[in-house]
C-alpha cells in the first residue's frame, strides 16, 4: 500500500517535473536568442549591402544578400595574412600550455623550498592591470629583440596565474601512488610527466586549449604594439584598422568581425564536452 | 607499465641507491618543471610591478621616456596629487558602483542559468549552451562594434524598438547615469560565458543520488537547489566569485570602447583613468602610482575574500 | 638559495635588458653619414596600406630604395608612439597628425630638419600652404617635420530642406546659422537644425577664432580667459539651450546628415566622402560652404605631417621619400587615389583640382584657417578639459562661471611652441 502510494507520487512529480522541463527549455531557448541576438544580428549585417545596413529603420534580415565583404576582405584587405598569423599565435599559445601544465604539475605534487610564495606570486600575477605591464614589458622584449616577431607577440601572454591555478588544482587530484608506481619502474621524471600525468589531465587540457584558443584568436594589444610589420598583424589588429571617427562601412566591419568570431565558435561547439568536464574534474566542485 | 610483482625483486636490492639518486634528482625536479612558467611570470607579470613602483616615485613622461635624463625623483607627490584628484576619486566610485552591480549579477546569473541548463542533459539543452557561451568567446573590438550599433540614440536597434511600441529616444550611452548600467550590461552579457561553464562543469559533480534521495522525501526542487546543490557547489561559487571580483575591478574593455570612459567621466573607471593618464597624457609617473593603488586594492579585497572563507570553513 | 639566483637572475637580466633599451632611446644613434641597406619603413594612418604603396611604387622604381609602409589603427596611435619612444626604435618615416606632433617633437622621437631641407627644393618651408608651413608647425623654434595632407572644417547644409524651411541660403553667420538652426528644428520631433560633435574639440576653437580671438597670447601662453572665448561659450551652450542640436553623444553625422535629421553641420571632407559612399543619389541635394563668421571666418588646419624619426638608419632615403611625397604630382595622385587634400602650395592651385566644385570651397576655407595650438597632449589634455567644461554646462546645466574657472586654471602654464 505505501510502496505503491510513494510510486505514484513519484511518477506525478516526473511528469510534473518533465512540464516543468519543457518550461524551462522554452525560457532558456528565449534567453539564449536574446543572448546571442548581438552575434546573430553582427553576421546579418555582415552580407547586407552598405546602403541597406545603414538605412533607418533597420532590417534584421538581408534584403539583398551579398558576400561583397567576405570576398573584399580576403582579396583587397590582406585578412588571410592576418588569419595566417592568428593561427600561428595560437599555435605557439600551445607551448605557453606545456609550460603552465609542467608547472601546475610540480606545485599540486611535489613539496619544495619556496613553494608557498611562488605560488602566491602565481596569483598576484591574476590581480596585475595589463595598462600597468605594458611600457615594461615592451622594453624586456625590446632588449631581448624580439620587437616585430610573432614570438615576441605571444611571450607576454605565454603563460597566466588563472590557468596555472586550474592545473594545479586539477592535478592535485591525481593519485600520487600512480605517479610512486611509475617512478619505482625507473620512469625518469619527464617520462612520468608525459605517460601518467598528461594522459590523466586530457580533460584540463581540453578547457586550457579552449582558453588559449580564445585568448590568441582575440589578442590585440600585442600585436599592435609588437609589430611593426604590417605583415605580422593579428585578425584583431586588422579588424580596428576599418575603426574610423565616422562608420562609413558597417556591413564590412561586421564581415570581419564575424570571420574572428564563427572559428572560435566552432571550436567550442566541438569542444564543449570536454571543457565542461574538465572543469568538473579539477575539484571546482 | 610493467607489472609491479615482476620488478619488486630487484627493485628491492637496489632501492637505497635508487632512492638516493631519486632524493637528489626530486629536490632539482620541481624547479625544472615551474621555472620556464615562473620565468615568463616574472618577467612579464611581477616584474612590471616593481618597475612600475619605481616609476611611481618619478616624473616620468613622454620626454622621460625618450631620454631618462629628464626623469625626476619626485618622492611621493604622484600620491598626494591623486588622493586630491577629484577625477581619480571619481573614476574610484566609478569602480566601485561597477563591482557591486557587475559581480552579483554576473554570478547569480551564471549560476541560474548553469542550474536551468542542467536540468536535463537532451540535445536540445546541450545545444543551448553554445549559445550562451558565444559573448564569452566575441573579441571586444567586435563587441564594441555591435553594441555601438544596438545603443545607438537615433539610429540604434533598441531605440526603434521601443519606438514601435511609442517610448520616446533613450541615451543609452549620452546619458552619465544610464551609460553605467549600458556599459555594465554589455560587460555582464560577456562575463557570464565562462562561469556558466564552470558551474556546469561543477554540477557534474553533485551525486544523482542524493538529489534521487531527497526527492523521495518529498523535498522539491526549489529546495533541493537550496539544501543540496548549493552547499556543494561552494567551491565553485567561491572560485567564481573571486576571479569576478578582480576582473570587476580591473573594468576597462567594454566602457573603453563603447564610451571613452564618458559622458563626462561617468564610465571612467580606475584602469580608464589610468590609461587616459598614461597613454593619452603621458604622465607615466602619476600613471604608475595610480596602478599601484588599485593593484594594492585588488589584492587586499582577494586576501579578504580567502580569509572569509577560511574562517567559514573552520566553523 | 638555488631558487634565489633562479628568480633573481631573469630580473637582472630583464634589468640590463631594461637600460639597454633606455640607453639605446637616450642617445641619438650614430647612423648619420651613410645610410644603411634595406627597405625604408613608413608608418600611416588608417585602414590599409595598400593606397600608400602604390602612391610610392613611382619612387620605388626610380630610386630602387624599396619602402615598407604599415597601417597603424587611428585610435592606436598612443601605444605605438609610447613604445617606439620607450625603445627608441621606430620606422623610418612617420605621419603625425598635427595634434600629436608637439608629442612627438618633446619625446624627441623626431630628427630636426633645418639643415637638411635646403638640398631638397621641395622641401623648402614657402612651398607649402601657409597654415603649417616651416614656423606654423615646427616646434621650439625647430622644424622637425614637413607638411603631407590637409584638412579643414566647411559648413555641410542640406539645400533641399533648407529650402523647404523657406531658407534661401546658407547662414553666413553664426547668428544667422543660430536663427536658421531653430526654424530647423521646428520641422518636427526628432528633427534638429544643428549638429555639435561632443568629440570635436576644435570646434570651439573655431568659434573664438570667429570672434576675433585666439586662444594663445601673445606670449605664446595657452589663454582661454577672454571676451571672445566667452562669445564662443555663449554660442556652443545657446545652440543647446535653444534645443537646436541633439544631445547624444554617439550621433552619427553620416546617418545624421544623410537621413536629414541634422540639416546643417560643420566637418571635413571626409564626410563628403562618406556621403557619396552612403547615398549616392542624395547628389544635388546638398552642398558645403565656408565656415560662418562673426568677426572672422577662420577655419581649422587640420591633417597631418611627415616625420623623420631620430633613430632611422635611413636618414638620406627618408629625405627623399618626402621630397618626393612633397612633390605637386604626388600630392594630387594622392588626392585621387585617397581623397586627403594636398599642403603643397603649388598643388592647391592647379586648375584641373580646383575646377571640384568643393575643392573650391576646401582651398578657400584653406587660404584661412590655422591649426590647433601645438602643445603636447592637445587631444588628450586641454582639449579634453575643454569639452568637458562646455558640455558639462551646455548638458547637465553644471554652474558656467565656476566650471569655466576651472577649466582656465587647468590650462595655467601651458605655452605652445
Amino acid at each position: 500500500m505505501s510502496t505503491s502510494l510513494s510510486a505514484l507520487r513519484q511518477r506525478s512529480m516526473k511528469r510534473r517535473g518533465r512540464g516543468l522541463s519543457v518550461v524551462i527549455g522554452i525560457a532558456l531557448a528565449i534567453g539564449a536568442v536574446i543572448t546571442a541576438f548581438p552575434f546573430i544580428w553582427m553576421v546579418a549585417t555582415s552580407i547586407k549591402p552598405q546602403a541597406e545596413s545603414l538605412n533607418y529603420p533597420p532590417t534584421l534580415l538581408p534584403a539583398n544578400p551579398t558576400l561583397e565583404y567576405f570576398h573584399k576582405l580576403f582579396v583587397e584587405l590582406d585578412f588571410g595574412r592576418y588569419l595566417g598569423n592568428t593561427v600561428i599565435v595560437v599555435l605557439i599559445g600551445g607551448i605557453g600550455l606545456i609550460l603552465m601544465a609542467m608547472a601546475g604539475y610540480a606545485f599540486a605534487k611535489f613539496d619544495f623550498r619556496g613553494k608557498q610564495w611562488m605560488f602566491f606570486l602565481v596569483l598576484a600575477t591574476m590581480m596585475i592591470p595589463v595598462q600597468v605591464t605594458m611600457i615594461p614589458t615592451y622594453l624586456i622584449l625590446n632588449g631581448m629583440k624580439l620587437t616585430n616577431t610573432l614570438v615576441g607577440i605571444a611571450l607576454p601572454t605565454l603563460v597566466s596565474g588563472f590557468s596555472i591555478f586550474l592545473f594545479r588544482q586539477f592535478m592535485s587530484t591525481i593519485p600520487t601512488e600512480m605517479l610512486e608506481a611509475a617512478r619505482l619502474d625507473g620512469a625518469g621524471e619527464f617520462r612520468t610527466f608525459l605517460q601518467i600525468v598528461l594522459p590523466l589531465s586530457k580533460p584540463i587540457l581540453a578547457v586550457q586549449a579552449v582558453l588559449t584558443f580564445i585568448a590568441g584568436w582575440n589578442s590585440f594589444l600585442w600585436p599592435l604594439i609588437i609589430a611593426s610589420d604590417q605583415k605580422l598583424y593579428t585578425l584583431s589588429v586588422g579588424l580596428s584598422l576599418l575603426n574610423k571617427e565616422i562608420a562609413v562601412n558597417p556591413s564590412l566591419q561586421m564581415a570581419a568581425a564575424s570571420v574572428m568570431v564563427i572559428p572560435i565558435l566552432i571550436v567550442f561547439i566541438v569542444f564543449q564536452r570536454y571543457v565542461i568536464q574538465g572543469f568538473a574534474l579539477s575539484g571546482l566542485k | 607499465m610493467a607489472l609491479p610483482g615482476i620488478v619488486s625483486s630487484p627493485l628491492a636490492r637496489r632501492r637505497p641507491i635508487a632512492s638516493r639518486a631519486r632524493a637528489g634528482r626530486s629536490r632539482l625536479t620541481p624547479y625544472i618543471f615551474i621555472s620556464p612558467a615562473m620565468l615568463l611570470l616574472i618577467a612579464f607579470g611581477v616584474f612590471p610591478i616593481a618597475v612600475a613602483a619605481l616609476v611611481s616615485l618619478t616624473d616620468m613622461n613622454i620626454s622621460g621616456l625618450g631620454d631618462w635624463g629628464n626623469v625626476k625623483f619626485i618622492g611621493i607627490a604622484n600620491y598626494s596629487k591623486l588622493f586630491a584628484d577629484p577625477s581619480f576619486w571619481q573614476a574610484l566610485g566609478n569602480t566601485a558602483f561597477f563591482a557591486i552591480i557587475g559581480v552579483p549579477s554576473v554570478v547569480f546569473l551564471s549560476l541560474g542559468v548553469a542550474l536551468l541548463l542542467n536540468r536535463s542533459g537532451n540535445w536540445f539543452y546541450r545545444s543551448l549552451r553554445a549559445f550562451y557561451f558565444i559573448p564569452a568567446i566575441t573579441a571586444i573590438v567586435a563587441i564594441s562594434l555591435v553594441w555601438g550599433y544596438l545603443y545607438n540614440t537615433q539610429f540604434g536597434l533598441l531605440n526603434w524598438l521601443l519606438s514601435l511600441v511609442g517610448v520616446d529616444q533613450v541615451q543609452w550611452l549620452s546619458d552619465p547615469t544610464l551609460a553605467k548600467f549600458s556599459v555594465a550590461l554589455v560587460a555582464v552579457w560577456r562575463g557570464t560565458g565562462l562561469n556558466i561553464i564552470i558551474f556546469l562543469a561543477a554540477l557534474q559533480g553533485v551525486p544523482n543520488e542524493y538529489l534521487e534521495a531527497a526527492s523521495l522525501d518529498g523535498a522539491g526542487e526549489w529546495r533541493k537547489i537550496r539544501s543540496i546543490v548549493i552547499p556543494m557547489l561552494r567551491f565553485a561559487i567561491f572560485f567564481v566569485t573571486v576571479t569576478t571580483v578582480i576582473s570587476w575591478l580591473q573594468f576597462f574593455d567594454e566602457a573603453y570602447v563603447l564610451t571613452g570612459g564618458g559622458p563626462l567621466g561617468a564610465t571612467t573607471s580606475v584602469s580608464i583613468f589610468l590609461y587616459q593618464q598614461g597613454f593619452q597624457q603621458s604622465q607615466f609617473g602619476y600613471a604608475s602610482a595610480g596602478s599601484l593603488i588599485l593593484f594594492v586594492l585588488i589584492a587586499v579585497i582577494t586576501v579578504a575574500q580567502l580569509r572569509a572563507r577560511r574562517a567559514d570553513i573552520e566553523y | 638559495m638555488r631558487i634565489l639566483t633562479r628568480v633573481i637572475a631573469p630580473i637582472a637580466i630583464a634589468g640590463l635588458a631594461l637600460s639597454l633599451a633606455a640607453c639605446s632611446g637616450s642617445s641619438p644613434t650614430a647612423a648619420t653619414a651613410k645610410d644603411a641597406s634595406g627597405p625604408l619603413t613608413v608608418w600611416v594612418m588608417g585602414d590599409s596600406s595598400t593606397n600608400f604603396q602604390k602612391l610610392v611604387a613611382p619612387f620605388v622604381a626610380s630610386s630602387g630604395q624599396k619602402v615598407d609602409v604599415v597601417a597603424i589603427p587611428w585610435d592606436s596611435i598612443d601605444q605605438k608612439l609610447t613604445t617606439s619612444v620607450a625603445s627608441g626604435s621606430g620606422p623610418d618615416v612617420v605621419q603625425i597628425g598635427l595634434t600629436k606632433l608637439r608629442s612627438f617633437a618633446d619625446a624627441g622621437a623626431l630628427l630636426p630638419l633645418d639643415d637638411k631641407i635646403s638640398a631638397y627644393p621641395d622641401l623648402a618651408s614657402d612651398k607649402f600652404a601657409d597654415g603649417v608651413g616651416g614656423a606654423a608647425t615646427a616646434v621650439n623654434g625647430k622644424i622637425v617635420s614637413v607638411p603631407w595632407v590637409s584638412d579643414t572644417r566647411v559648413l555641410f547644409y542640406r539645400s533641399d530642406i533648407l529650402a523647404e524651411s523657406g531658407i534661401a541660403k546658407p547662414p553666413a553667420t553664426w547668428d544667422e546659422l543660430r536663427s536658421d538652426a531653430k526654424i530647423l528644428t521646428e520641422r518636427g520631433k526628432g528633427k534638429y537644425g544643428y549638429y555639435i560633435p561632443q568629440w570635436d574639440n576644435a570646434l570651439p576653437v573655431e568659434m573664438t577664432w570667429a570672434y576675433g580671438g585666439s586662444v594663445v597670447d601673445s606670449t605664446g601662453k595657452i589663454n582661454f580667459d577672454t571676451p571672445a572665448f566667452q562669445s564662443a561659450v555663449d554660442l556652443y551652450t545657446g545652440l543647446y539651450a535653444d534645443k537646436s542640436v541633439p544631445i547624444n553623444s554617439d550621433f552619427d553625422q553620416t546617418q545624421g546628415f544623410v537621413s536629414g535629421t541634422v540639416p546643417m553641420l560643420v566637418s571635413g571632407p571626409y564626410l563628403a566622402g562618406a556621403i557619396n559612399a552612403a547615398a549616392p543619389d542624395l547628389a544635388g541635394k546638398w552642398n558645403i560652404t565656408t565656415l560662418p563668421t562673426a568677426d572672422k571666418g577662420t577655419s581649422l588646419f587640420g591633417g597631418s605631417n611627415l616625420g623623420i624619426f631620430k633613430s632611422s638608419k635611413h636618414q638620406k632615403g627618408s629625405l627623399k621619400l618626402l621630397d618626393y611625397l612633397s612633390k605637386s604630382s604626388t600630392q594630387l595622385d594622392w588626392y585621387k587615389i585617397n581623397g586627403e587634400l594636398p599642403t603643397a602650395k603649388a598643388a592647391l592651385n592647379t586648375p584641373s583640382f580646383t575646377s571640384d566644385p568643393l575643392v573650391k570651397v576646401y582651398t578657400k576655407q584653406l587660404a584661412d584657417a590655422k591649426v590647433l595650438p601645438l602643445i603636447a597632449n592637445w587631444d588628450g589634455g586641454v582639449g579634453t578639459n575643454l569639452l568637458k567644461a562646455l558640455n558639462s554646462i551646455a548638458l547637465t546645466n553644471a554652474d558656467p562661471k565656476s566650471t569655466l574657472a576651472t577649466f582656465y586654471q587647468s590650462t595655467k602654464g601651458l605655452t605652445a611652441k
